[in-house]
């Protein structure tokens, strides 16, 4: 899933400016999720944001809604009503969704509340760690379900690199050498003849070198 | 079926309350009990509760494999040549009126052989007169 992080209080006070009344939006999607978006966030940021001492020229008010995501422009179109005499939407989704938002609300200011931060998964609770980056051409199958271009530090895709020691990356010794987790997977279920064979190169215009990139459906459509 | 469902573990203590992302869990306390509710079209199922509750009183796996609620019964339209399901009498009426005319009921199967039949039963019966034209045209 998408994984993002609440910028930073200040950040997001600033970045208010003089709207006076602001529309608070979570996301039930992804960003819920990982705690950092949902219907619950959404209601802690406007506690936040809700002091006075915030604001030189009075605090603004603030409506709080959450929508199951906010990547679905027909779903806003349909189901989402923006309360009258909005002068901002501030919103707890990821990138997507704050751009579908703007591109949905086309005189409405949309302020995004939240970094989206990367692909990954609750590897514990309470963490989330990087495992994707969506290079569209995956090769998992080869590397022991680890993605060396994901969780090696360097991205490195032919290898590791002379600062894998121990099976730690020289980066941050916490951090594992993706490398040597493919090697001892591979070792693991008996696939190490992987590692030596000779593959084509990759092909990384699926991972956006030919431009954005867009997924199309044809037959999605209604009768 | 209910989805969300807790067992008799549960003592009330509201970590799941708490600390469900989607504000998708309630707690309301009556004069006698405290009444934990769900709702399913907030949850994200994102599992938060069940991996919270220090009491392990969450039983997620019926979020997971859960059941099946029936949302509509329809009348079917049966393939007249061999008698499968094919779609329903208000799918029927909807194709035909964005055709404009009403479909023959039959599968895709028999589709192609009545269409078949019927296309050989039209050149047989035109083909004198075609025989007949004395452009000599092809059909």
């Amino acid at each position: 899933m998408i994984v993002g992080n609440l910028k930073p209080l200040e950040e997001i006070i600033e970045s208010l400016g003089d709207y006076k009344n602001i529309f608070i939006l979570g996301c039930g999607g992804c960003v819920s999720v990982c705690l950092t978006g949902g219907d619950r966030q959404a209601h802690q940021l406007a506690t936040e944001l809700d002091h006075i001492r915030h604001y030189k020229t009075g605090k603004p008010k603030f409506t709080v809604h959450t929508i199951e995501r906010q990547c679905e422009p027909d779903w806003l179109k349909e189901y989402l009503t923006i309360p009258e005499n909005t002068d901002a939407v501030l919103t707890l989704a990821c990138g997507a969704g704050v751009q579908t938002m703007a591109f949905f609300f086309e005189t409405l200011p949309v302020i995004p509340a939240v970094n989206t931060t990367f692909m990954g998964s609750n590897v514990e609770p309470g963490v989330w760690q990087e495992m994707c980056q969506g290079c569209g051409d995956c090769m998992l199958g080869h590397t022991g379900g680890i993605c060396p271009i994901a969780r090696c530090a360097k991205t490195l895709f032919n290898g590791p690199c002379g600062g894998s020691n121990n099976g730690s990356c020289e980066v941050d010794k916490k951090i594992p050498c993706a490398w040597a987790m493919i090697y001892y997977k591979l070792k693991k279920t008996d696939q190490l003849h992987y590692l030596m064979k000779v593959r084509e190169p990759k092909n990384w215009q699926p991972a956006g070198g030919a431009g954005p990139r867009k997924l199309v459906r044809p037959f999605n459509k209604p009768l | 079926m209910r989805y969300f469902q807790v067992n008799d573990q549960c003592n009330g203590c509201l970590a799941c309350v708490q600390n469900c992302p989607a504000n998708a869990l309630r707690a309301e306390d009556s004069t006698a009990n405290r009444v934990l509710s769900h709702n399913m079209a907030r949850c994200a199922r994102c599992g938060n509760c069940w991996r919270i509750c220090p009491q392990k009183a969450i039983e997620f796996q019926f979020m997971l494999e859960n059941g099946w609620d029936e949302v509509k019964s329809l009348e079917l339209v049966f393939c007249r040549v061999c008698g499968v399901p094919i779609y329903s009498v208000d799918y029927r009426r909807t194709l035909s009126e964005k055709l404009g005319t009403e479909s023959e009921p039959t599968c895709s199967k028999h589709r192609d052989e009545v269409t078949r039949a019927a296309k050989a039963h039209f050149l047989k019966r035109k083909s004198p007169d075609i025989r007949s034209d004395k452009r000599g045209g092809a059909i």
